[in-house]
């Protein structure tokens, strides 16, 4: 048998402050109307910097982190669901949605008191819940003002002028529209500030997925979903942007000096769709036999943004303040803003699965990666359109795949113990017996 | 060398002891709601039907869902595992086994060494289990052993949906009222849970060899079901199809496996 | 009278490789109603729609995952099972999710000579739509073109939008003759007229479709067609067994809002002295919407009322296919809609085969609950 590599770890340093930035999101989203701030709500990838421009006392509340955060708290997340499901919705419906709503219904926030109304509602659209999500919420709370913006648009690889004019001229209609529901004149200093930082960000934020090609690798996917809902909650604030790239100078760090994210790293594995956020244990016990999830297409493209770099690599994209892009009038920043999005990695498969599949093995490949777990996640219809075909792509790439049933906000949808049966017969197909 | 190995399913406790590699003793006792008795019930019987001690037993390794639970033994493997290990050894040479017990069904696939190389089980929204049989037993009023015999008489193809087992049921009721001869419902309810497991068969990628094992390897009308459904001449099946698992287990003990739990 | 139409939907593939044979031209398969089928008709193309077979399968569960819509699993087992080899092209109009993985899973094992994912915006509400559309259906054309080999003149586009325009007309004439009491023609025999439009050379069907609605004025309506007026709504149903219960135990479907029905044909391409392309852009940004393209509100609402207004439907059954979640995000405020407006509403949960006994006895108590508000 061969001998077990072992590696030095610790605790990152900045893992508090990490919390912290969380908590003061979520606490000035319902304390910001108290000084005389307004307050919107939408999707993570609602093209926010664009409400940024009416002022800096704005703030929002990203639904699907919000409903992640609800599904942590197992207890209120089946009180949401309840409530919801009383209301007449399907149980099949998005489990995030769900828990938002249920939140909504039950008029309780997640982070203390009642649920803080927002002012409007801004929200993109690419999966078909997207928009109807806050259909139903305006409904549910008496008529919020709505703007969404469709971004489906089609592939990365297809990006023409039509389609860039298509979502650009909503951006503009949405701006008028902004100015009329809040009554604030929009400033484009402020759209250009918020759309550099998010370039930032999210480029960063692909430069620390990219540290984890290192072996050991200095991160584990466990860790990383502490860190990437940054990028998920307002990844147009400067806070963000410095937080990244704080974060990334420690991890570049780690690596210089070997520290990995587990003792024992002697199993590369990757996942798919977000985890089964009530049951997050089942990546701790990875680490009892060696292994550890490096991340995943979902925690490196949710948010980063990436490109073909000139060695062939796949690396984080180059912002376009660095590619000297133009971004002098509203029209140009928005331009590069909207381009910047559509090559979101995790915009790909909505178009096709095979798409996704290319990614997927090249993570494997640059990364190093023994084995693939995927999620099949009852609880989003988006992220779970055509697993079953990433599935076929890796099997016949040679990667051993552990596809494994949950959802990712409705706990009544998860068999604890028959998935950790499953991943016991995984780590047996591995030939990884347990440590110690 | 004596080995043992306990299978800890969900219905029943099956436990075998190996000599050498040839199958001495065996037993079978239902899964009480004190699973630890009934495993130590289980081990005991099966030592006193192979004539042995429990101090001759150089191992035991423990398998089912329960494996956890079993309380004497030196290591635990999956169900995944030890079923393909017992089919290997009863059927040299297997490159498919399904397995299907009371609360799943597996499909494996293995290479020509008989190592596991891909596997899937049964997923939400799955009629594909013995309970799912007796469930269908109790509507028709057929005792549950009798049910494959009545199904291999009919010869007509129902369409029965094999996708919910709470709308097979419902679609089941309907039957009934509709006057549907018994052995024809007999036989939809075993093609549509065939019709389940070559879904999950098609999704790991099968060929034959195929061996089929678990106790519902018992019943006629299913395996005439699968058979058809896999299109495949014949499938493999052992005598005593439920102590698959078992032997598997009593098998890797006997090659000194160490996985598991404490 | 309804024969030849039953026919068409009963043996769509012979009546496609009848087609094929007898003029030698191409089929294309298409999923969704949002395909620009004016654009194929001029390239002498013929569309057909791929619906399920409504058998259960084995062969989709390594190809999309369960928790998605019977109907896209039964739609690719069509195509995996090599139903429809006869096809030269497969293309699918950006609309939901789960459809997306029939023509992404099929148009991969299946390949096929021509293979196109149209990217039909969602927000049709928005100015900005049409533009974007016209835009992509001229890069549509450019493909078609290279695939045909023919070129797709404005003068061919007119041609094409004639005859798409022409079927609708007749279709909504057709549908307005149910409007009487009783209506002339069941729901059963409309199901068949409609399914059959989708799946046949639209030209044949017209001619068909004009001589019997010619025949109707002087039909003796069925016995079927005296029941209680109801309206279906749903996503696509073309469960003619379900339909033929109905009409059995006392009810008559006098109209519909699905997409394998009023969805389908609604409203026609207007040429306004803008270019084809710009007239068909804007015909499928107005249609009544796909419940994923109805937003930021809910048009749908509106035209169901209408429509059970008009067609004095007595109460309606929503068909709501298992897991489709567009529809189960619309269905409470349709269902709360239509009871506030006094038509009582049956929700029904529907897969790919469905358990007629059960159902009846669900539709016979709610026939039961809408005959008895009647003596009050």
């Amino acid at each position: 048998m061969s001998a077990i590599p072992t590696y030095a770890t610790e605790r990152l340093a900045c893992w508090d402050k990490a919390k912290e930035l969380r908590q003061r999101y979520y606490q000035r989203y319902r304390d910001i109307k108290d000084k005389g701030g307004i307050r919107w709500a939408g999707g993570a990838w609602s093209l926010g910097a664009v409400p940024a421009g009416l002022g800096r006392d704005v703030a929002c509340l990203t639904s699907e982190p919000y409903g992640a955060s609800i599904a942590f708290d197992r207890a209120f997340s089946m009180k949401c669901m309840e409530a919801v499901e009383r209301h007449g919705f399907a149980r099949d419906l998005c489990s995030y949605m769900r828990n938002y709503w249920g939140s909504v219904l039950l008029d309780r926030y997640a982070f203390g008191g009642k649920f803080p109304k927002p002012d409007f509602l801004w929200q993109d659209h690419i999966c078909c819940s997207h928009s109807k999500w806050y259909q139903v919420v305006s409904d549910l709370e008496g008529g919020i003002p709505y703007y969404c913006t469709d971004v489906a648009v089609g592939p990365a690889h297809e990006i023409d002028d039509n389609k860039i004019e298509y979502v650009v001229g909503q951006l503009l209609d949405g701006i008028e529209w902004m100015e009329k529901v809040t009554g604030r004149t929009y400033d484009d200093g402020l759209l250009a500030e918020a759309c550099i930082n998010e370039f930032q960000s999210t480029s960063t934020w692909a430069e620390i997925c990219n540290l984890n090609k290192a072996r050991p690798a200095p991160l584990d996917e466990k860790s990383m979903y502490s860190l990437y809902v940054h990028g998920t909650l307002e990844k147009h604030s400067r806070e963000v942007a410095d937080f990244y790239a704080e974060l990334r100078d420690e991890v570049a760090d780690r690596v210089a000096r070997g520290v990995g994210a587990i003792e024992h790293e002697r199993c590369r594995l990757i996942s798919d769709t977000q985890p089964p956020w009530g049951f997050l244990k089942v990546f701790r016990y990875l680490e009892d036999f060696g292994a550890l999830s490096i991340g995943s297409l979902y925690t490196f493209g949710l948010i980063g943004l990436w490109e073909d770099k000139p060695d062939g690599s796949w690396g984080p994209r180059t912002t376009p303040m660095a590619a000297g892009v133009d971004l002098g009038s509203r029209e140009k920043v928005l331009r590069a803003y909207v381009e910047w999005n559509l090559h979101k990695p995790e915009w790909q498969h909505f178009y096709s699965p095979h798409l996704k599949s290319e990614m997927m093995l090249r993570i494997c490949k640059e990364w190093n990666v023994d084995g693939v777990m995927l999620h099949y996640n009852r609880g989003c219809e988006g992220l779970s359109l055509g697993i079953a075909e990433n599935r076929l792509a890796l099997i016949e790439a040679g990667y051993p795949v552990l596809p494994f049933e949950g959802n990712m906000g409705d706990e009544r949808e998860f068999d604890e113990a028959r998935t950790m049966a499953r991943m016991d017969s995984f780590m047996e197909t591995l030939n990884l017996q347990r440590i110690g | 060398m004596i080995t043992a190995g306990i299978d800890m399913g969900a219905r029943t406790i099956k436990a075998l002891v190996l000599r050498d590699g040839e199958p001495l003793g065996k037993s079978l006792v239902l899964a009480g709601f004190d699973t630890e008795a009934s495993a130590k019930e289980a081990l005991q019987a099966a030592l006193a039907d192979a004539c042995v001690e429990r101090s001759d037993v150089s191992r035991i390794v423990a398998t089912g869902a329960g494996r956890d639970d079993a309380p004497d033994k030196d290591a635990t493997l999956t169900d995944v595992g030890c079923a393909v290990r017992g089919a290997a050894r009863l059927f040299p040479g297997v490159r498919t086994v399904i397995d299907v017990g009371a609360e799943e069904g597996r499909a494996i696939r293995c290479d020509e060494a008989g190592k596991v190389v891909d596997f899937a089980i049964n997923e939400k929204c799955a009629a594909g289990s013995g309970a799912f049989t007796e469930a269908m037993a109790r509507a028709l009023e057929v005792p549950i052993e009798d049910l494959g015999a009545l199904s291999l008489q009919s010869t007509k193809t129902i369409p029965m949906n094999a996708q919910c087992a709470v709308f097979a049921e419902s679609e089941v009721v309907s039957m009934i009222h509709g006057n549907v001869a018994k052995p024809d419902m007999a036989r939809a309810v075993h093609d549509a849970i065939a019709s389940r497991i070559v879904s999950m068969a098609r999704k790991v990628g099968y060929s034959a060899p195929v061996v089929l094992v678990g106790g519902v390897a018992r019943n006629v009308g299913f395996v005439d079901s699968l058979r058809r459904g896999l299109e495949v001449e014949a499938l493999s099946i052992p005598e005593e199809p439920e102590f698959c698992s078992a032997l598997g287990a009593a098998l890797a003990a006997a090659e000194g496996a160490t996985g598991g739990a404490r | 009278m309804f024969e030849r139409f039953k026919e068409v939907y009963a043996q769509r593939h012979d009546y496609a490789r009848a087609w094929k044979e007898r003029t030698g031209g191409k089929l294309l398969g298409f999923f969704c109603t949002y395909v620009p089928e004016e654009i194929l008709y001029a390239a002498d193309v013929l569309p057909v729609r791929i619906l399920g077979s409504h058998e259960p399968q084995d062969v989709t569960e390594a190809h999309i995952f369960g928790m998605f819509c019977p109907f896209c699993r039964d739609c690719l087992a069509q195509g995996l099972k090599g139903r429809f080899d006869y096809l030269d092209g497969l293309m699918i109009a950006q609309s939901c999710l789960h459809i997306r993985q029939a023509y992404t899973s099929w148009e991969k094992h299946r390949p096929v000579e021509f293979s196109y994912y149209l990217n039909m915006p969602h927000k049709v509400k928005s100015p900005r739509a049409k533009k974007f559309l016209a835009g992509e259906l001229a890069g549509f054309v450019r493909a078609v073109e290279e695939w045909t080999g023919k070129t797709i003149t404005d003068e061919k586009l007119r041609e094409g939008i004639e005859v798409m325009n022409r079927s609708r007309g007749l279709m909504r004439c057709f549908y307005d003759l149910r409007r009487a009491d009783p209506p002339p023609v069941t729901g059963a025999e409309a199901l068949a007229v409609v399914l059959s439009n989708q799946m046949s050379d639209k030209r044949e069907h017209s001619d068909q479709l004009e001589q019997t609605i010619g025949k109707l004025e002087g039909r003796t309506p069925p016995e079927q067609a005296a029941g209680t007026r109801l309206l279906i709504v749903g996503s696509e149903d073309d469960d003619m067994q379900f339909f033929e219960m109905v009409e059995r135990v006392g009810g008559t479907i006098v109209t519909d809002e699905h997409c394998t029905g009023t969805r389908y044909f609604w409203n026609q391409v207007e040429l306004n002295g803008g270019s084809p392309l710009e007239a068909i852009a804007a015909r499928y940004c107005d249609r009544p919407p796909c419940p994923t393209k109805d937003w930021e509100i809910r048009d749908r609402v509106e035209h169901i009322l209408k429509l059970a207004r008009e067609w004095e439907c007595k109460g309606a059954i929503v068909i709501q296919q298992k897991f489709c979640d567009p529809h189960e995000l619309d269905t409470p405020a349709i269902k709360k809609a239509l009871e506030a407006a006094g038509v009582p509403v049956l929700l029904l949960e529907f897969d790919v085969t469905v358990p007629v006994g059960q159902f009846q006895i669900r539709v016979e108590a709610f026939l039961e609950m809408l005959e008895a508000e009647d003596l009050f």
